[in-house]
């Protein structure tokens, strides 16, 4: 019985984006658009919950012929898609409203930018449910091409150059991991034969001991190059900051909250067949390495930012550096820590963005040195903004400095892969200090600078309650709450998928 | 036909592989874009033909399919989309040219050579009938690659996305047989998807900036 009903919930979770997508090309009122959005948003959050309650009881859930697997991981994953798509849809009720009656968007576009949202979504959680690699692939591709649109939303110059530059290095680097799965198709096959479930993660971890080691690692260098430019890693990364500035609010919160999550979790998919077949050392010493440069040049870039739009988008780049580090670095702790750090990153980062849409509107510039006094402008942003500035700097209460300590320590503890030595150790502990000593300063600096001083007098003060600030406080209370409490379900989900990723 | 042995077999999937090849280095030579993209429709058609000798050699029915799609999609639809999208610009050549021809064509060579290196310890365990393809494969995406760092008009760079995928596809049917049926699907619609997205954008960008060279996309800066 609980199998259908897991069946079920998952029809739902990809049905549901999918007909919401279609049915918003049909309606005309912006109060349908948003009421049959929320609707689905709504059941996609039930099904998740519904999925993630058999995954904690029974393990892994598969669907559809094995077309669909789903464990602790992917329910984690589904987990942030879930709240942050939720936070996300009440935000767009006044966001979108207010552009339209301002004229930014024509009320006839806002169908498109609804129908956009949904494919978007509908991508990412196929990413994050298939069983087959190949189609994780094809989903991931399909992440860029839903939301290259969405990033050019305003078809202003900016936007325009934005969401092309994001098509053509996304969907470039890209490329080259589809070349690892290939290459991991390859492998496989050689294993199993001619059979089409050759992808499938099921099949590609039952085998994984026998498969080729120097296929897999150069497979797994194309996965990681390609997959690590959509989660924009230092080199691959100058799309990223365009993209963020210039997109609609909500759909920065999702490209920085969700849509570098699910590449990383793509990284994770497959570095867990790789690492079976290949040392573990091989794999962590690249999500390492890559992970420590994008984290120090990510925070000497926030100190240049004067746009804070692009400074939040840094301090994108900055935190998934550090989860990489964990990543790579291994061992109970770093895993831990890393997936910890993905979800807190994911509500703060979104959080930062919701305020930073509100300010946008109302100072009409994201200028960091024209904006002053937002607390006493809109007192519910700024404490928004403080909140989630606070947490992205990593000040103590906040779970994001519980998890950046967790990974410091694993670093200290089990020692850089591949042979670095103790040199290599502490010079790396005392870069990560380092650089987010500066980033904590950069971001602390900024944001006081823009919650307090003296407003411009052009700007109207004033902040009336409306859906979108349900969003702020959803999310706020989250991160609040996560300082002091994991709550058990969720310690069970992360253990469970720190455990999959070999931190057992 | 029985002078169609594994060995001839071999030879004349090989020989498919070294025409996607050198399509390819005529794009990076071609400096009119009407000719690139006719270059890439004759690139598509050689690939599709290839990949129907190793359907028919190895007896795999859906690399037909893959294969009429090939012609359908990269062969016709894509490049129609591609020169109407030219049509509209107010340049019809790369003027300026990030790497000149001689030098792409030198750079280009050591990529292939690069790409033989890098898939040697590979390459033993491959079928016997489509050993060379893989490197040659990876030469393909590599070029494109370099192109698109290369070329710097819209239109360009994005012929040298699809010759990419053309060099990825080269490489699923050389080394695997073809991927599973469903992601090849998925593959192909991701790629029409693109290049009409693109094409779009060509359109909006020529609108908004007067040109499509993407050396004057630069109003986004530190």
């Amino acid at each position: 019985m609980t199998v259908t009903i897991t069946t079920m919930a998952v029809a739902v979770l990809l049905c549901a984006p999918f007909a919401a997508g279609c049915w918003s090309l049909l309606i005309r009122t912006s109060r349908q658009l948003h009421l049959v959005n929320l609707g689905s948003m709504g059941l996609l959050v039930a099904a998740e919950i519904l999925i993630a309650r058999t995954v904690l009881t029974q393990g892994a859930v598969t669907a559809f012929d094995e077309m669909v697997y789903i464990d602790a991981l992917s329910s984690m994953i589904l987990f942030i898609i879930g709240i942050v798509g939720l936070a996300c849809s009440l935000y767009m009720r006044s966001y979108m409203d207010e552009q339209v009656a301002r004229g930014t968007v024509a009320p006839n576009r806002l169908n498109l930018f609804f129908f956009l949202f949904h494919m978007f979504l509908l991508a990412m959680v196929l990413a994050t449910v298939a069983n087959s690699l190949g189609v994780q692939w094809v989903a991931i591709e399909a992440t860029t091409l839903a939301t290259t649109f969405l990033i050019a939303f305003w078809r202003r110059r900016e936007s325009l150059e934005a969401g092309w530059k994001y098509l053509i290095l996304c969907s470039v680097g890209i490329s080259l991991a589809l070349f690892g799965v290939v290459l991991m198709y390859y492998s496989s096959l050689r294993v199993l034969g001619d059979v089409s479930s050759a992808l499938n993660i099921t099949q590609l971890q039952a085998i994984a001991t026998q498969l080729d080691a120097h296929i897999l690692k150069l497979a797994f260098v194309f996965l990681f190059v390609g997959y690590g430019t959509k989660v924009g890693l230092v080199p691959m990364h100058s799309w990223l900051p365009d993209a963020y500035a210039e997109a609609p609010a909500p759909v920065a919160a999702m490209l920085a909250g969700v849509l570098e999550t699910v590449a990383v979790y793509a990284i994770l998919r497959s570095r867990g067949i790789v690492d079976q077949a290949v040392s573990p050392e091989f794999s962590g010493s690249l999500l390492a390495l890559f992970g420590l440069v994008s984290f120090s040049i990510a925070a000497l870039f926030l100190l240049l930012q004067h746009n804070y739009k692009r400074m939040l988008a840094y301090s994108s780049i900055e935190h998934m550096g550090l989860a990489m580090v964990g990543f790579g670095v291994g061992g109970p702790i770093g895993i831990f820590g890393g997936l910890f750090h993905l979800v807190n990153h994911a509500f703060a980062k979104s959080l930062a963005f919701f305020a930073a849409g509100n300010i946008h509107q109302r100072y009409k510039t994201v200028e960091i040195g024209e904006v002053h006094g937002v607390a006493s402008v809109m007192p519910g942003s700024a404490l928004a903004l403080l909140v989630a500035g606070l947490a992205l700097a990593a000040l103590p209460p906040f779970a994001l400095f519980a998890s950046e300590m967790q990974i410091v320590t694993a670093l200290g503890t089990s020692g850089l892969p591949g042979g670095w030595g103790s040199r290599g150790v502490s010079g790396s502990i005392l870069l990560l200090l380092l650089c987010s000593l500066v980033a904590f300063a950069a971001l602390l600096y900024r944001i006081t600078g823009m919650v307090w001083g003296a407003a411009p007098a052009a700007v109207t003060r004033g902040e009336p309650w409306s859906t979108g600030h349900l969003s702020l406080v959803l999310l706020g209370l989250l991160l609040v709450g996560l300082c002091w409490v994991l709550p058990s379900p969720l310690r069970q989900l992360l253990d469970m998928a720190s455990a999959l990723l070999g931190g057992g | 036909m029985p002078w169609l042995t594994p060995h001839v077999g071999a030879q004349l999937v090989d020989l498919g592989s070294v025409m996607l090849l050198l399509t390819c280095f005529a794009i990076v030579a071609q400096r009119r874009l009407s000719a690139c993209v006719d270059l890439f429709a004759l690139q598509s058609v050689f690939l599709a033909m290839t990949a129907t000798l190793v359907a028919f050699l190895t007896g795999t029915r859906h690399i037909y399919i893959a294969a009429a799609l090939t012609v359908a999609v990269k062969g016709f639809v894509i490049p129609r989309v591609l020169r109407r999208v030219i049509e509209r610009l107010n340049v019809t050549r790369e003027l300026v040219m990030n790497v000149n021809v001689p030098a792409s064509l030198l750079i280009c060579g050591a990529l292939v050579m690069t790409a033989f290196f890098i898939t040697r310890p590979i390459i033993s365990f491959g079928h016997l009938l489509t050993r060379n393809s893989l490197a040659i494969a990876l030469a393909i995406v590599l070029i494109g690659f370099f192109t698109m760092i290369a070329r710097q008009k819209a239109v360009t760079q994005l012929i040298a996305f699809l010759v990419m995928e053309n060099g990825l596809f080269l490489g699923a049917t050389a080394a695997t047989y073809g991927m599973p049926l469903i992601v090849e699907l998925g593959v192909f619609f991701d790629v029409l998807v693109a290049a009409l997205i693109a094409g779009i954008y060509t359109n909006r960008l020529q609108d908004a900036f007067d040109s499509v060279d993407t050396s004057r996309l630069s109003e986004l800066k530190e």
